[in-house]
């Protein structure tokens, strides 16, 4: 099964492959916005979502020590990893203290700022070009760029919320 | 003497797992068992905590074999088991501490 979703969120991304997984939909692979699955037990896998660091042997080094330690990368997107590991062998979180999970969303907060403030640059050399010529197709860049940067501070946003959280715990 | 304590449970309970040699589902099992499941490491967490550990020279990789099968082994260094030690000391003074507790 095919499936198109747009997630810049990845803990909405991952509830969504847990009630995939529920109703006995595996995912498999992931490409641009396009979900594999196959079918599978409903409950089988349990699924997280990582985004790895920006070194570069860092996939090989990490897929090797997941896969010792049991846990399967299931597909890679870019930096970001789908892992998965049976529901039989009990809970799967991949960052079980505060430390380890504000690292976690300082990465991933980090990571959309850059594309935040690329988009941002975008969206006024659109809205630039919109305003000199007057053309549709600007005003229609402006605001699809717009939409996506709005997108991206949102999630900084949400990454600094939850950091901020975890540190009062 | 103290001033890479106190050590988050994840990284003081990793140092211990690592007293002999030990690989990364060695670690998490035997952090689950001696702390009957309070402590569970996830996978990441014990991911990062084995980099930022490798960084500061408190453990090193005892085996890595390329050619055979055989999981990566870390073991704790000198300058990891000092780390420990002052820990320790740390967390008894707490508990000695505790015994003027009693006393009220």
């Amino acid at each position: 099964m095919l499936k198109f979703r747009l997630y810049y969120d990845k803990d909405a991304e991952q509830d969504w492959l847990a009630k995939m997984s529920n109703r006995g939909y595996a995912f498999k692979n992931y490409i641009l916005g396009f979900y594999t699955f196959e079918e599978c037990e409903p409950g089988k896998y349990l699924y997280q979502i990582d985004l790895l660091d920006d070194k570069a042997d860092a996939y090989e080094e990490f897929c090797e020590f997941m896969k010792e330690s049991g846990v399967e990368v299931v597909a890679r997107w870019y930096r970001w990893v789908y892992l998965r590991k049976s529901a039989s062998e009990g809970a799967f979180e991949m960052y079980t203290d505060n430390e380890s999970k504000i690292d976690q969303y300082s990465r991933i907060r980090k990571f959309f700022s850059f594309f935040l403030v690329i988009e941002t640059f975008g969206f006024f050399m659109e809205i630039n070009a919109a305003i000199q010529t007057g053309k549709p197709l600007f005003w229609f860049f402006t605001l699809l760029i717009g939409t996506i940067a709005l997108a991206f501070l949102r999630i900084t946003w949400k990454c600094s919320w939850k950091i901020e959280q975890l540190r009062r715990d | 003497m103290y001033e890479n304590t106190p050590l988050t449970e994840a990284i003081y309970y990793i140092l211990l797992s690592v007293r002999k040699p030990n690989h990364g589902y060695g670690i998490i099992q035997e952090v689950s068992e001696i702390t009957g499941n309070r402590v569970t490491l996830g996978p990441g967490t014990l991911y990062g905590a084995i980099n930022t550990l490798l960084a500061k020279g408190w453990i090193k990789l005892f085996s890595e074999d390329k050619e055979s099968r055989k999981k990566k082994e870390y073991v704790i260094t000198k300058g990891g088991r000092e780390v420990f030690d002052n820990e320790v000391k740390r967390l008894n003074e707490l508990v000695n501490n505790a015994k003027l507790m009693e006393g009220e």
